[in-house]
């Protein structure tokens, strides 16, 4: 079976600036990878590659076994990636409903369908009783339930997830855990880019790639990669790379 | 209360209608003007209000409308409904390539590029002497009757209080304000914003190019100065913003209430009027600056509707 995403020697240069290197890997239908590294690793350049925001230097994006390289965002939305922002961007005058219904328009004629479609989403994401309130209105974890929420209505069968655990309690993670393991029933695939937070990624993926300055270090199994050396060095020093990391 | 507010809305239409039938001509002609500059506040409001690509030069397609309407009945005997169509057609044909250059710049740089737009046409109106008779102008023949350009420029309004309602609740509203919202965002959401900006860019471009042509004819003469009159671009801005910039009936309203008091300020206050209404403009958008008709559905919204929840923000 093809993977349902394929990044294939991916590049993306700022003037001379390499923010990706030949990056590399696959995600497979239905399945949770995090992808993960410190600040300026290069995964929200990944992302912005992926869904077309930005074109990549080199290399190849391969979604359902076709190229979706030069496609604008608006496209590979409709094809069935969504994302969500680092900084979160919802939507902030519209209500929390009628920012869903924006996405929902993706696979809805209507602007009544849609609303009927964002109300579900909302009821699925426990943001209904927010519908009505403005977007610039809700707390930080809700802005980023709310990003998750759009993301869904486009009936993707991929989401990018860029840091949505981060500034968040330990208790919102914890909900933003069983959110994304909701996703997974939906039949919906995840790549999450995560910083920190990293025993919410053992506990949500399936698969991880560790990137550090543009370039791919390891990926594996969760409990695999934490040991890498070369991960344990990226994150901790090279001084404890020698040492077993505790999980 | 929505039967006692129809009723209200029957009686106006019918009295509007019958204004030119009973009115003198000061009030036809004074009601004239004021329904151009809301026809326009609308077709401003569909561009700028909604999807807050604010531009500063839709008094390009006001001057083409005017040119349109002197050419064609000046120079072509065209009777003037079927010049004020034309002048449209023209508008709408332009803005289509226009929109295209023009919308992919933002924020500030599309405001001047529609600016510098405007500059660039008034330089060809008075070059082109062929076309145009440069600085000398195109007269029209004297106009007999207010009553049918009155009717038009009502029309006109009708259209632009229907159209943008109805596109305030279609699928094509809701893409709009997500592109004044946050376009990254929209775009990320699925919405092709190129294509949607320029529907909204060519719709926009009718009303000015119809109140263009309505002016022209009412006022028999055409030069550069008078199809390019740069201070009306101000003046439908304001009435726009002054209304609620983005809602159904932001431009009627700020467009009403401001011809209104800029007459009454006029006919008091000879000396001091522009003063005085510039004094109004910066006390009402220090206080509302969303705009008079989002102020009062909030203040309704608290009395009548039901409490939302509230959230902390944090």
């Amino acid at each position: 079976m093809n993977p349902l995403l394929e990044v294939r020697e991916v590049s993306r240069s700022f003037e001379g600036l390499r923010a990706l290197d030949r990056v590399s890997f696959e995600v497979r239908e239905g399945t949770i990878v995090s992808v993960i590294g410190p600040n300026g690793a290069g995964k929200t350049t990944l992302f912005n590659v992926i869904t077309g925001a930005l074109a990549p230097t080199g290399g190849d994006v391969l979604f359902e076994a076709r190229s979706i390289k030069g496609l604008r965002p608006h496209q590979t939305a409709h094809l069935g990636i969504g994302r969500t922002f680092q900084i979160v961007r919802p939507f902030p005058g519209l209500t929390t409903l009628e920012n869903v219904a924006v996405a929902a328009l993706a696979r809805e004629s209507t602007r009544r369908a849609a609303t009927r479609r964002a109300h579900e989403i909302l009821e699925l994401t426990h943001l209904a009783p927010f519908a009505r309130t403005e977007a610039r209105n809700l707390t930080l974890a809700r802005r980023k339930r709310l990003e998750v929420a759009r993301a869904i209505a486009l009936r993707p069968r991929l989401i990018l997830l860029d840091e949505v655990m981060a500034g968040l309690t330990p208790a919102e993670v914890d909900q933003t855990i069983e959110l994304v393991k909701a996703l997974r029933s939906l039949g919906i695939a995840a790549v999450a880019g995560v910083e920190h937070v990293m025993q919410a990624v053992q506990k949500i993926s399936d698969w991880i790639i560790v990137l550090n300055f543009g370039r791919k270090l390891a990926e594996g199994r969760p409990a695999e990669v934490m040991h890498h050396p070369e991960v344990v060095k990226a994150y901790l020093g090279s001084r404890y790379a020698g040492a077993p990391a505790q999980g | 209360m929505a039967t006692a507010l129809r009723i209200v809305a029957a009686l106006a239409i019918a009295a509007l209608i019958l204004v030119p039938l009973f009115g003198s001509e000061y009030l036809i002609s004074f009601a004239f003007t004021t329904f151009l500059f809301v026809g326009m506040a609308y077709g401003w409001n569909l561009i700028s209000g909604y999807t807050a690509y604010v531009s500063f030069g839709q008094i390009s397609f006001f001057g083409i409308g005017a040119y349109a309407m002197a050419i064609l009945v000046a120079k072509l005997s065209w009777p003037w409904p079927f010049a004020a169509l034309a002048g449209v057609a023209a508008a709408a044909l332009l803005a289509a390539p226009l929109g295209w250059a023009m919308l992919r710049l933002r924020g500030p740089y599309f405001a001047l590029g529609m600016l510098g737009f405007m500059q660039v046409l008034y330089m060809v109106a008075s070059a082109w002497s062929g076309l145009t008779n440069g600085g000398e102008g195109i007269y029209l023949p004297p106009v007999r009757s207010l009553r049918p350009v009155y009717l038009a420029s009502l029309l006109m309004v009708a259209a632009g209080l229907g159209v943008t309602s109805m596109i305030d609740r279609s699928a094509f509203g809701l893409r709009l304000r997500s592109i004044g919202e946050d376009e990254i965002a929209a775009e990320a959401m699925g919405v092709d914003t190129t294509r949607a900006k320029l529907a909204a860019f060519v719709l926009a471009s009718i009303f000015p190019a119809m109140a263009g042509g309505l002016y022209a004819y009412r006022l028999s003469y055409v030069d550069p100065s008078s199809a390019f009159p740069a201070s009306y671009e101000v003046q439908v801005i304001l009435m726009a913003i002054f209304g609620g910039a983005g809602t159904v009936w932001g431009p009627l309203v700020g467009g009403v209430l401001l011809t209104g008091v800029a007459e009454v300020l006029w006919a008091r206050f000879a000396e001091m009027h522009l003063f005085l209404f510039g004094l109004i403009i910066v006390i009402v958008l220090r206080y509302m600056p969303e705009g008079l008709v989002p102020l009062l559905r909030q203040r309704a919204a608290r009395r009548s509707g039901p409490v939302l929840p509230k959230e902390a923000t944090g």
